[in-house]
């Protein structure tokens, strides 16, 4: 089979975000088996030949679907025959929604992008949510908010931002994507907004603490940041910091603390 | 969203032939991650990077001659060395970078 060919079926899957993992022998015993690549996807036979003993085939395809459900790259080694294997898993980018198009959501699209997000952006104002301003964004929707929202696909590789021209609307917002299984929820306020929002919440609408408790509200880390741009950094810090497992502490978590 | 697949396929429908660096292993602190990825162009329009610096440096004179003689190497980049004024590029790690070379009309296996 031709690079080409296997090249082909690779940014296929790619583009349809598709899980794919791409298999190179990078050490063996016998060098001729070095270099030789496949592909291997969840669901389908795989494409390419890396001309091992049957046994290590199998081993080599079950380590390789093994990484594709965990989403991370491996090196396989077989001691006794030299041989080692680097399982490239090709990650879907995260998604970053951004619902309102105002001030802050500008800046943080681009920020979004460079760190390779994949940015949806929402709001109801045309005006706003157009592609003259958000440039770079993966898709821009101009339709009712809180139905796009509700209707959107999410999972547990999304990072949602509530920045819309009001707080009620926020929290409408939140209401809708509270239950779903994201990666991440940030909503804009005040620490002193948000207390009570969440308060009225919990006392009126029963709301249990703890769901709330997975809210970034205040957003973002403690940068003292001040204009739209600054924010924006702020906001896409944290959402890193949440994606790498990092050790920054967020406004949100310092409230907390303060007023337990 | 672009990726370096989308890059090298490019080269490749042009009838160029270029070499791929990937960190395939890391121990320590390393400039990036295993699975970072550097197209590397023999006439220098790389794509991507591998950490920058002396190391990437060392791996693009290697990915030459990959792109000649076609055989797949191992460089290991050693970023453990003692922090001075010379080595800029010192963050206490080693990294593996396998580099292979992929042309127009080559058998993937």
């Amino acid at each position: 089979m031709m690079n080409v060919e296997l090249l082909d079926a690779l940014l296929a899957s790619i583009d349809k975000q598709e899980p794919v993992a791409l298999v190179t022998v990078t050490r063996s015993r016998k060098p001729e088996q070095v270099g030789r690549r496949c592909l291997i996807w969840l669901d389908r036979p795989r494409l390419g030949r890396l001309g091992l003993s049957r046994q290590q085939e199998t081993w080599v395809e079950h380590a390789a679907r093994d990484a594709l459900r965990k989403g991370e790259h491996r090196l396989l080694r077989d001691e006794e025959n030299a041989l080692e294997l680097f399982v490239e898993v090709q990650q879907r980018p995260p998604t970053l929604v951004i619902v309102g198009a105002g001030h802050i959501a500008a800046p943080l699209c681009e920020i979004a992008t460079l760190c390779e997000f994949s940015v949806t952006v929402i709001d109801d104002r045309p005006l706003f949510a157009n592609r003259e301003r958000f440039p770079k964004a993966a898709r821009v929707i101009a339709a009712d908010i809180r139905q796009t929202v509700r209707e959107l696909a999410m999972d547990e590789n999304t990072y949602v931002v509530l920045v819309t021209r009001g707080h009620s609307l926020d929290v409408e917002c939140l209401l809708e994507i509270i239950d779903r299984p994201l990666a991440y929820i940030g909503m804009i306020g005040s620490a002193r907004r948000v207390r009570a929002v969440f308060e009225l919440l919990h006392r009126e609408q029963g709301m249990p603490r703890e769901k709330l408790a997975r809210v970034y509200a205040p957003i973002g880390l403690p940068i003292e940041a001040e204009t739209p741009a600054e924010i924006a950094v702020a906001i896409m810090a944290e959402i890193i910091n949440v994606r790498r497992g990092g050790q920054a502490i967020s406004l949100a978590e310092l409230g907390r603390k303060s007023h337990l | 969203m672009e990726s370096i697949y989308h890059a090298l396929k490019k080269y490749l429908e042009r009838g160029e032939t270029v070499a791929m660096a990937t960190i395939v292993e890391t121990k320590g602190s390393t400039p990036r991650e295993v699975g970072a990825k550097m197209l590397i162009h023999p006439l220098g329009q790389h794509v991507g990077t591998i950490g920058g610096g002396c190391g990437e440096a060392d791996v693009i004179r290697a990915a030459m001659d990959v792109i000649q003689t076609g055989e797949p190497i191992h460089v290991r980049v050693d970023l453990t060395e003692e922090v001075s004024m010379q080595s800029m590029g010192v963050c206490g790690g080693v990294m593996d970078v396998y580099v292979e070379r992929w042309a127009p009309n080559e058998g993937a296996s």
